[in-house]
This record gives structure tokens, sequence and C-alpha cells, in this order.
């Protein structure tokens, strides 16, 4: 395939662009899919995690001997007793994240930390007959605490005087040791502002959002000699398995790791994490298999979410409605420990090229921020296209018309492997309707209640890229497929068999999958940045047509003789930019008096290459769209600024979406092949999440006539805005 | 799209007097052993409990090497068959089903009443398993995710979630299972709207939540997506 075949129709295929059931439906309905926290081993302890109860505060001592002598306490650990460092400290952790970069970041990749730095830092751990002794021993625990100042406010956090967490400062360290903003120029934004006849300043702000996945991470480590297994919950099992070898001072064929059934991750499980080490060092100690769960409080506190932050935009604008300058400046509430960059995106789908931007990642003593979801995007997406959206009715344009004139295009220095943002939107407009329930006068119905509508576009990058797989067949013409990937809700395991099925011309009934396990399978990328498709699908087509050349040539294996093929490709678009593209139209409906916001339609237009299996693949965008929403108009932490206590932990504290919350997401797919991944898919899973604030937002807007500049847009904000 | 509906704004009129106590506290809350400690005088079993499946090694350990917790014997019907089981008194029926009787398939999302992962359905109720002691159970039938099959079969709705990719991760799968299966007990061919309303206790948080009714609508028979 060549890439000059793109964006032509697709033609049709035998398994791969038809609804295909998932191959462990079944398991999944009955209760018979096994999570980590399903499988019992004979004699297996449970364990819990002590946390801090301060936001910032010095440990005196620790007197563990009360919860030891508690009769069932197997063993007890704590920053005396064990010096751990986990290293996942980029998308996925592994390969993706050099040992040199992780020797540099090692000093925020905190286990039992002393001075503790947020309130749910894990302080300690107990290892016990049964969980319930377990959380008893924890209460037998005793710490002398001196409290130091905190500080919340990730813009506060900068100023002089700041209570300092980290003695280099509050500005995170890159990965080259450096305290300094990201972010950077192109262009010259001096002179595009020049340019500009009107230049347009606002600041918007977004809420830490919990990926709150509903299964709890959870970790059940047993050694065998100078071997550790380790069950755990992880979007990546070769890289947690690299991961945990280091951290542990082991080989990497030393440490298994086993994660097939996932109940989801969003991000919140790249790579490895403490849990696993904790569980493989109670373990070691108490010479027992080790099961560690955290409650959904300790998850909730002591794993991550999406950061918050607060964002500073200046643009301009020329008289015919053409952005000349964009400018950002960011602060990024990264809480006390660096699980990732605190980027921004957003900026980059519009073609304006004098843009200078310039984001502080800050250490708060908050709880820790990292990857959810096109970890970026939706807050990016939300400034940044408020901000446009808000512009085109200040130059008295649509905002269709204002974003088609100004969104970004392939140019001649700078190719993409196909477009198609344009028919996204043009498209969505028309299934929209977007003509009779857009108000050209905001906040023109009569009320109570009234209607308006809003719309967000987007690209996101759908890169090739290493991973492998093997394929094996036998004389009885059964083919075993051997990925390590993990299903942690998209379909993995069912893409992986109908990829496999396809291109060696077969049913999906004579292929089966061995997956989830160091042990048995290659390296696979991880379920993360949206790749298991594009990368290790990849791989298994690239396995699939050298098993049947291999069978082309010697002919069916015979007797117990098999045939294996397997394939590492490391395939390159050779510069061009691969993209997926999408575009949001929103309808909504508020009651004026009562706060009260409803959205009544809102369509999904996408363009993620060729389908492979359209049922999950449309369900991804729904899913991803109403955790979009969730963040528009719910989801919070809030902080007591004056004790540092988060507020709204849980479910329920922070409003996440019930079946009454959420209207029909319509989705429509364009499809295309550009000649890369397999048969042309792109990225789906991430792109479904990035529009639906800005979208939200601007739908709003155009109902009550009041631009709401911070998320979520609660009924409380909305009143105030209309009062 | 105001959230849950006795829950309200999140930043104005959330009761904060009990998320002010350090975390420590709070997880203390939430031990069920102090809080149950005394609740019932242990009806002793003579001999070990039948419970038709192998015994679990913790609870064994635990009987030899802590100091003894107040337990009952009570008698449940779980899946159509009757067992007698001793439990510790603090035990959660959900504990009881996957600690002790093998029954992995409802799931801990939050352990405190929020998700609905847990549901399980107690003499034809929908109820959550980690807010319903063991105890509680006693005399009664409990379904499971584990109990929808008949002669192997898997029921309509089970059929219905397959095919209509109901179950994204499926670690809310289980619950959303038997609360539909309850729904449709009572109200055979409930409209979209019923149905939303009878499962506003079960969060999908891959939000796969237009899947799951149409599901639920499909098995009834009834249009599926209609509103």
């Amino acid at each position: 395939m060549s890439p000059q075949q793109a964006t032509g129709p697709i033609g049709p295929m035998n398994i791969v662009g038809h609804n295909v059931p998932r191959i462990d439906s079944y398991e999944r309905v009955t209760g018979r899919a096994t999570y980590t926290g399903d499988v019992r081993l004979p004699g297996m302890l449970f364990a819990r995690v002590l946390r801090s109860p301060h936001p910032h505060a010095r440990i005196r001592s620790i007197d563990t001997s009360r919860a030891e002598a508690l009769p069932g306490v197997r063993a007890v650990v704590t920053h005396e007793t064990h010096e751990l460092i986990y290293s996942s400290g980029s998308i996925a952790g592994g390969r993706q994240y050099s040992d040199a970069a992780k020797d540099v970041t090692r000093n925020v990749r905190y286990m039992f930390d002393n001075p503790v730095r947020f309130v749910g830092q894990p302080v300690a751990a107990v290892a016990a007959v049964d969980r319930h002794v377990a959380e008893e021993a924890l209460e037998l625990i005793e710490i002398d605490y001196e409290e130091l100042p905190f500080v919340i406010d990730p813009e506060e956090a900068l100023e002089p005087g700041a209570p300092p967490i980290w003695p280099e400062g509050n500005l995170a360290l890159d990965g080259s040791n450096q305290a300094r903003p990201s972010g950077g120029t192109s262009g010259d934004p001096e002179a595009g502002f020049r340019a500009a006849d009107q230049v347009f300043e606002d600041r918007y702000t977004t809420a830490f959002v919990q990926d709150g996945q509903m299964e709890p991470r959870s970790a059940l480590a047993q050694w065998e000699g100078d071997k550790v297994t380790i069950y755990t919950p992880t979007q990546g099992i070769s890289n947690c398995r690299h991961d945990n070898a280091r951290d542990l001072g082991l080989e990497d064929h030393q440490v298994q790791i086993i994660c097939k059934y996932m109940g989801g991750g969003f991000g919140d499980k790249n790579g490895s994490y403490y849990f696993d080490l904790i569980a493989a060092t109670l373990a070691k100690e108490a010479d027992a298999p080790v099961l560690l769960e955290l409650t959904r409080k300790d998850d909730w506190l002591g794993t991550h979410g999406r950061w918050h932050t607060i964002q500073d935009l200046r643009v301009g604008v020329a008289r015919d409605g053409t952005v000349t300058a964009i400018g950002l400046r960011a602060y990024s509430g990264m809480g006390p420990y660096l699980r990732r960059s605190g980027g921004i995106s957003g900026t980059d789908a519009y073609a304006c090229p004098n843009v200078e931007r310039v984001i502080y990642p800050v250490h708060t003593n908050r709880m820790v921020s990292g990857n959810f979801r096109a970890p970026s995007d939706p807050q990016g997406y939300f400034a940044m296209q408020s901000m446009m959206d808000d512009i085109a009715y200040k130059v008295g344009m649509d905002p269709v018309d204002f974003t088609l004139k100004n969104m970004r295009r392939p140019t001649e220095e700078e190719p993409y492997t196909n477009y198609s943002l344009e028919e996204c939107i043009t498209r969505g407009r028309e299934l929209f309707d977007w003509e009779s329930r857009w108000r050209p006068e905001p906040g023109s119905d009569s009320g109570p209640v009234k209607r308006g509508a809003g719309m967000a576009f987007m690209m996101f990058r759908s890169g090739v890229g290493p991973s492998s797989a093997i394929v094996r067949v036998n004389s009885d013409e059964r083919y075993t497929l051997f990925v390590g990937v993990t299903d942690i809700g998209p379909g993995a395991k069912t893409t992986m068999a109908l990829i496999a099925a396809e291109e060696l011309g077969v049913p999906l009934s004579q292929v089966e999958v061995v997956w989830g396990d160091t042990d048995l399978c290659p390296y696979s990328v991880g379920e993360s940045g949206s790749r298991t498709t594009t990368q290790t699908g990849y791989a298994v087509v690239q396995a699939a047509l050298d098993l049947k050349s291999q069978i082309a040539e010697k002919g069916m294996p015979r007797g117990d003789d098999v045939l294996i093929a397997s394939a590492t490709p490391t395939p390159s678009t050779q510069g061009m930019r691969r993209m997926c593209f999408g575009a949001h139209f929103v309808e909504v409906e508020a009651d004026v008096q009562l706060g009260h916001v409803r959205i009544t339609k809102y369509v999904a237009v996408h363009e993620s290459g060729r389908i492979l299996n359209p049922l999950p693949a449309k369900d991804q965008i729904r899913g991803a769209a109403l955790q979009g929403i969730g963040q528009a108009l719910h989801e919070d932490l809030l902080y007591d600024p004056r004790n540092g206590h988060p507020l709204t932990a849980g479910y329920y504290g922070a409003r996440h979406l019930t079946h009454m919350d959420v209207p029909e997401i319509e989705v429509t797919f364009i499809e295309t092949d550009d000649g890369f991944g397999p048969y042309g898919a792109k990225t789906v899973g991430e792109a479904g999440i990035i529009m639906g604030p800005a979208a939200v937002a601007n739908a709003i807007f155009n109902t009550i006539g009041h631009r709401m500049k911070d998320l979520p847009i609660t009924r409380e904000k909305i009143l105030g805005a209309l009062a | 799209m105001d959230g849950k509906p006795e829950n309200g704004d999140n930043s104005g009129s959330v009761d904060t007097s009990r998320e002010n106590e350090p975390e420590t506290q709070r997880e203390s809350d939430l031990t069920r052993r102090g809080f149950l400690e005394g609740t019932g005088a242990a009806l002793v079993v003579a001999g070990a409990p039948k419970l038709g499946v192998a015994a679990i090694p913790p609870a064994t350990v635990v009987e030899q090497e802590v100091a003894a917790v107040p337990k009952t014997a009570i008698r449940v019907t779980v899946n159509g068959a009757q067992q007698r089981v001793e439990v510790e008194d603090r035990w959660t029926l959900n504990e009881l089903l996957r600690d002790h009787l093998e029954l992995t398939g409802s799931k801990i999302g939050c352990n405190r009443g929020e998700c609905g992962a847990c549901t399980v359905l107690l003499d034809g109720e929908p109820v959550y398993s980690c807010s319903t002691l063991a105890v509680w159970a006693d005399g009664r039938e409990i379904v499971t995710v584990e109990g929808l099959e008949r002669d192997g079969d898997v029921s309509a709705l089970q059929q219905a979630f397959m095919d209509h990719n109901a179950p994204q991760c499926g670690f809310c799968t289980p619950g959303q299972l038997m609360t539909a299966t309850a729904l449709l007990d009572r109200n055979p061919r409930p409209t979209a709207d019923e149905t939303r309303e009878a499962m506003v206790g079960n969060l999908c948080r891959c939000s796969n939540y237009n899947a799951i009714v149409e599901a639920v609508l499909a098995a009834a028979g009834t249009s599926g997506g209609a509103a």
C-alpha cells in the first residue's frame, strides 16, 4: 500500500469493517472474565496502605510496633524499611522513557516519601491474613508529623515566598532536570500582534478530573525464588514489566506481568505504579502472595487525574477575521510529583503561524496529576476554542465560518497522509442542522428555558510505530496469535483476532489469541496513546503476511509440526503528519431561572481512517464524548484552602455522569485508507473526548449569552453569570 | 444535565464536615469492624459449614490466628442452591460471595454505595452487596451474575448485552445486568426513560450508557435507542 492510494473510497473486506461481536463477550456477561482482584492464590495475604492526613508534613517518627504485634499481621513497610522509587514517568513508562531520563527525575517519583506532600500520599503498608486485620493494623501505626506550610493554587505556588515543596522550587523540573516552562515560539508573534486589527485577551480555567475507572488499582504479587509474578491492571504489560524489573533490581525475565481483563484505564493505569512495588515488597517480606487492594478513596486521591489549568490567552485578529497571532501563558497544576508533562494543546489546530506558548507545570500540595484520555487536549481545546468562538461573535462571524477560515490545513512544507477536517466540519454542520439550531443573537430566546448551539473541532496524532506480534499455525489449521495486549475496554483482543483472520483469510473462529501475559507474549506498545490498533495491529498484519508466505512455500504443517511467524515492523510516514480529525456539534437547553443545563442534541463526526469494527468504535466515541460532557458540566476535585484537604473525592462528590444525565450521542465516521496502520485504521479511543468541553461551553454561550470561562460549568456558575 | 438527583452543586452545598477530617480518620470510618462489634451474639454452628465449594484459605487462617470475632450461622440460597454458612458479623454480602463462595462476578468499584458494580438480587430486588451485611441475607435468596444462565444458555438480556457491545471494560457489567434483570422482571416493556431511571445507581465510567440502554430495550423487545 502506498500513501498515493489515500482518501479514496475504501473497498469492502471480509471481516474488517463488519460488526464483529467481541470474542470474549460471553465471559464479560457471565462474570467469568477474571480481573486482577478476582485472582485467588493459596495462602495469599491482603494489604492496605496508610496515607498522609496532611497536605505537607515531615515525619518525625513512625512506630509500627503495635501494628506488627497484632495477630494476623505478616509484614509492615515504611520509608524507614524500604527505599522504593517507581519509574513510570512518561506516557507509558518502559521503553518510551529512557533510563537516563528516569535517573534525572528519580526524586519526583515517590513511594513512602518524607516529607509527605499531599493528603493521600502513602506512608506505610501492611499485609495481613485478611483485609479487616490489615485495616485494623493501619490504625495502630503511630506517626508523629511536623506540619509544614502548604500551597494549593499553582499560580500562588510560583509567587515569591510560597511554601517550597521541593528544594529546587515549585516549578517542575523537565526531563533534562531544568526548571523552565514548556512551550515555545513559532513564527513571529510580535509581528503577528502588530498586524492585528484587534487583540483579545481572556483567562480560562479547567478543573482537575479524576480518571475514575471503575476498577480500583490493585496488585497481586507472588515470588518464586528470584522471580516475581505480578497480576496488576496496567495499560501495557511490557512496559510495566520493564519498569518493575528496574525498580526491583531485577532483569526483565525475572518479572512476569499478567493483566487480561481490566476495568478501565483512561490513562490512570499507564505503565507501572507504586502499588506493584508495595505488593512485591510485602510479598517478599511475608514470604507469601500479597494482594494489595486500593479502596475507592485510595484510588481517587492516590493515583492521578487530568491536570487542572489556568490559561491566559491573547489572540490577534485582522479585520477579515484572519487570526494573526496567538499567545498562551498557562499554569498546569501537577501536584507534588511529576507523572506527566502538564502540556496544553489546542493552539496547533489553527493555521496561524505566529504562536507563543509558555506553560508552567507547577508543583502544589494537591494530589498528583497525570494522564487521562488525551492528556493535554480537552482542557487546551476548551480554552482555545472558547476564545475563538467568542472572537467569532465579536468580529461578526458564524463560528463555523470562522473555524473554516482559520483552522490548520496541509501545506507544501507540512504534508499530511490525508486530511479530512473540513469534511468533518461541513458534514457535522449538515447532520446537525446548524442553521436552524444556532442563534445568530446569543441568548435571544425568550426563556426561561432557552436553546442554542455550539461546536468544536480537533485533529489528534495518529502515529505509526513499532510493536510486535507472533502467529503460529498447526496441522489442524488452528491459528494462535500471541500479542502483548490487555483488554482495557475498547476490545483489543477481538481487534487483534479479526485483523489476523482478515489477513490470513480464515474465519475468526480459527484464530485463538494469547494475550495479557509477559511470559507468553512478545513486546507490545501498550494501551495508551490510542496506539494498540495502529501499532500492534500493524504488527499482526505483518506477522500474518509472513506466515502466509511460509505456508505458500512449505505447505501447511503436518503432524506435530507448526509454522511460526513474528514481526516487529517499524513503519514510518516519511515526514508526513498522520492525524485523525473530528467535529462535535451540540445543542443545549438552559433554564435561566434554575441554572439547569441539558443537552438536547449531540452530533459527533470523526475521521479515524478505516473503522475495523464499527460497533465498539462507535461506543468509544460515544463514551468519550460523555466523559467530555462530564468534564464540561460536572467534574471537579475541590480543595479547602484553609487546610489543604480534598472535599469532593469519589463518584458522588465529583458528580460523575449517571444513566439519567446522558444524552444520546449520534456518531458518524468518515472512512478513508491513507495507506498506513492496519488497513488504514487510525486513532479512535482518545479522539472523542477532546471536543466535548469546548462544544458544550460554546453552546451554553449561544444559549444564555454569557461566556462561561471556568470548568466545570455548574448550575451556580450559570446563575452567578446571569445574576 | 445536572448530576444525580439528590446531589447538589459540588462547590456550594456539599456537606464537608466529614470530608475535612484527616484521611486516616475517614478510613477508620469506613472500617466495619468497630461498627459491627456486638451486632450479633454468634449462633455457633457445630461442625464445619458445608459450602458446596472449596474452602478458601484466608478464612481458615483467620480462624486459627486472629482473635475471635463474632460469627453467625446463616442459611442462604445462592443462585438456586441452598447453603448453610458461618459468617463473620462484619462481612458484607459481597465479601461472602467473592471471598468465601468463589463468586467473583460481582465487583467492588467503591465499597461505599456509590457505583453499583456490586449489585446482586436479594429476594429479587437489586441491592448493593457492598452495603449489605452477609447476616442480613439469612433466610433469603441471592442471585448473582453467575446465576443468570439457564441450562447453559445465557438470558435474553445477557445476549442483548453481547449483541449491543454493552460491556466496554466490563467491570460495571455484572451490576448493570442485575439491575436490568430486576427491572425487566417487574416491567417487561420499559421505555428508555424508565430504564435510565431504574439504572441510575449503576455507574459506567466508560460511559457506555447509550449502548447499555439499547441492550436492555432490545432484550425487552422494544425499539433500541428510541426515547
